[in-house]
């Protein structure tokens, strides 16, 4: 019993990590009012950027650390078609998905094959730094000043701009911030969780993570929860197929968390429903 | 004299302007169609080596689409004859009935459809398979596991994999009576995730040797971290963990298209005469391979931990699983081959006799097998 707790603890955080690093760069765009439906196409490059350069010079982190860079880039691209050029967000955000999968697929042709000799546990101190940085964020979020402009952008950007706030400029940084982590959550794939590169490992993740801080009702500290939760059960789901059909065990993770989520947001004082402006391109005047 | 020099240059130039769209008309059109990524390193990787290869060795040109959904397949056939293709080659089951309904649109046009069963005039099947391979694994996972506990990540509960799984067990048990395969499903032919949960799950369980479906080699990379022995699965995969490969199973595609191809080339195959053929290609052809890289069937580091264990057989008397794995391999890359491993008698896990004493399981029987060989543990969804 005991085995059995600690096991699916700890495979909770090792799929939780990279889950909770994209749900939560998502919060952040989505809070400002930019849907990001890129966060796959993000974590991909972020996996083969990382993946490249760990390989290249030996050190993991500094493959994370280009994968935020390239997950920015790619976030950035997102940023100027829907902030700047006010196309439709889920458009642009499909877009990128599918932009990321190719150019990765594309680019990565010659590093399919090659080992990772120093790779990142998948337990580590990044697991501790990444809650640590959940509760960072959940603190700028609520009670910072920051944090209420850039929920305020997201709520009603009108208000916030007769205020003298750059409605853009906080949208640029909250969705350029947030292909930052969904690019380190896919390079802590391709370096720590399974150390190869792989055409298309991601493998719908980015699509669960968006899931999670949708039914995280866009709270970091909740994110937390649904990522580890996921990744608990997703372990669970396997480690149960002795006893229990595989069939309707392939649905459990899923479900369990959206269901866990669900109930515990009719709680608490907060309100909790999507932000205001979600979706909608600002324009000064307009309504 | 300058006149002869003349006109023969003026010929030379004639008989390379007439026979350069010549040789462009002989040179015949292949279209492949594929299920995954080229880059999966699995099932779709190995087809697209093979048609690289195919069109080195012969005067072909090639074409192809990747990642075409099963259900969409016949729009993406059209593209492909309209781009001129004379033969359309699909590489997945899931493409059977639309690459059927397209030879019986385009009858002039050679299909090939890879591990189906449905054949026409101008279709054939064709598969490169891989149980006697995980025969030979599962000999040598046998004499390998010290907790008797195999695992074995499987895709989806189909035909296929479960002979695959049965070959493997009947393997294990041939060298280690007691021992169990343990398996898990995951539902998917590519989802490294789930290999990595399905496998952490069995390295919970006890397990200490690996075999696995799945067109990623992040079962092997998982046990080799725990420093347990793998099988490496459809691509070389050795070299992701060169101490934790035992040996594998490694596929030819390039066999069976070079030799159909040829074939057509030679006009010995048409559009009228493949209602028959079909190719069920293993050891013997060199279709398949066993090892977990091109020419090494067994992982040197391995060796002499197989050549320790000794196993006692009816045929050969006591002898190293190390010698056993190899005269099973050489009899069974003979034609005909002098053994098989679904040779009865083989009663299935629930004591139900599958393979009568003296018989040998038919390609058929082989293609449609539902039962559990004995040994195996876990679940078994459409168990007879």
């Amino acid at each position: 019993m005991e085995e059995w707790v600690v096991n699916t603890f700890i495979r909770g955080l090792a799929l939780g990590t990279p889950l909770l690093w994209a749900a939560l760069g998502e919060i952040y765009a989505e809070r400002s009012g930019v849907v990001n439906l890129g966060v796959e196409g993000m974590m991909i490059l972020g996996a083969f950027s990382a993946f490249a350069l760990a390989q290249t010079t030996a050190n993991p982190l500094l493959g994370l650390l280009i994968a935020a860079g390239a997950g920015a880039a790619a976030a950035l691209l997102h940023a100027f078609v829907t902030i700047t050029l006010r196309a439709n967000q889920y458009v642009s955000g499909l877009a990128l998905t599918m932009l990321g999968l190719g150019l990765s697929a594309l680019l990565g042709r010659r590093w399919e094959g090659l080992p990772l000799l120093d790779t990142l546990p998948e337990v580590s101190a990044f697991t501790y730094l990444s809650l640590l940085l959940a509760v960072l964020l959940w603190f700028v979020l609520y009670h910072t000043r920051w944090g209420i402009v850039i929920r305020s952008a997201g709520e009603a950007p009108a208000a916030v701009d007769t205020l003298g706030v750059n409605v853009a400029l906080v949208r640029y940084l909250a969705v350029i911030f947030g292909g930052a982590l969904a690019g380190v959550g896919g390079g802590f794939l391709s370096v720590a969780y399974r150390p190869s590169w792989t055409e298309g490992m991601t493998n719908g993740l980015g699509w669960i993570a968006i899931a999670i801080a949708i039914f995280a009702s866009w709270d970091p500290l909740r994110a937390v929860a649904g990522a580890f939760l996921f990744g608990a059960l997703f372990h669970l789901s396997f480690r149960l197929q002795t006893w229990v059909a595989p069939e309707p065990l392939q649905m459990m993770p899923f479900a369990f968390t959206i269901v866990v989520l669900a109930l515990t947001a009719r709680r608490g004082g907060r309100a909790q429903g999507a932000p205001a402006a979600l979706g909608l391109p600002y324009v000064r005047g307009e309504r | 004299m300058r006149w002869m020099k003349t006109w023969l240059v003026v010929a030379l130039i004639l008989a390379f302007a007439t026979a350069g769209p010549g040789l462009a008309q002989t040179k015949l059109k292949v279209g492949f169609i594929y299920v995954g990524p080229i880059g999966d390193y699995g099932w779709t990787h190995a087809h697209n080596q093979a048609r690289l290869i195919a069109e080195k060795t012969l005067p072909i040109e090639t074409l192809y689409v990747e990642s075409v959904p099963e259900a969409q397949v016949e729009p993406f056939i059209d593209k492909l004859i309209q781009q001129g293709s004379k033969v359309v080659l699909t590489t997945s089951f899931g493409f059977m009935d639309g690459t059927l309904a397209m030879a019986k649109r385009y009858p002039n046009i050679l299909f090939g459809h890879a591990s189906g069963f449905k054949r026409n005039p101008n279709m054939f099947t064709y598969m490169a398979d891989f149980y006697q391979i995980y025969y030979l694994n599962g000999l040598m996972a046998g004499a390998l596991t010290k907790t008797g506990k195999v695992a074995y990540v499987g895709a989806f509960p189909i035909p296929e994999v479960k002979r695959h799984l049965g070959a493997f067990a009947l393997g294990v048990r041939a060298v280690n009576p007691k021992a169990t395969v343990n398996v898990r499903w995951l539902f998917a032919w590519f989802d490294p995730a789930k290999a990595k949960e399905a496998t952490e799950a069995l390295i919970a369980e006890g397990a200490d040797v690996f075999a696995f479906t799945e067109d990623s080699p992040t079962v092997v990379q998982v046990a080799a971290k725990k420093g347990l022995p793998s099988f490496s699965h459809y691509s070389p995969m050795q070299r992701y963990a060169p101490q934790g490969v035992v040996s594998g199973q490694l596929v030819h595609w390039e066999r069976i298209y070079v030799d159909f191809l040829s074939k057509v080339l030679a006009g010995k195959y048409n559009a009228t005469n493949l209602q028959n053929v079909d190719y069920w290609w293993l050891l013997a052809e060199k279709a398949a391979e066993v090892g977990g890289e091109f020419g090494v069937p067994i992982n040197p580091v391995w060796v002499s931990k197989l050549q320790a264990a000794k196993v006692n057989t009816k045929e050969f008397g006591t002898l190293s699983v190390y010698d056993l794995v190899m005269r099973r391999l050489a009899q069974m890359s003979k034609t005909p081959v002098a053994f098989d491993p679904f040779t009865g008698p083989i009663r299935d896990r629930k004591g139900v006799l599958r393979v009568p004493a003296g018989h040998t399981m038919t390609v058929l029987e082989l293609t449609t097998m539902e039962w559990a060989a004995p040994g195996i543990v876990g679940p078994w969804p459409k168990e007879p």
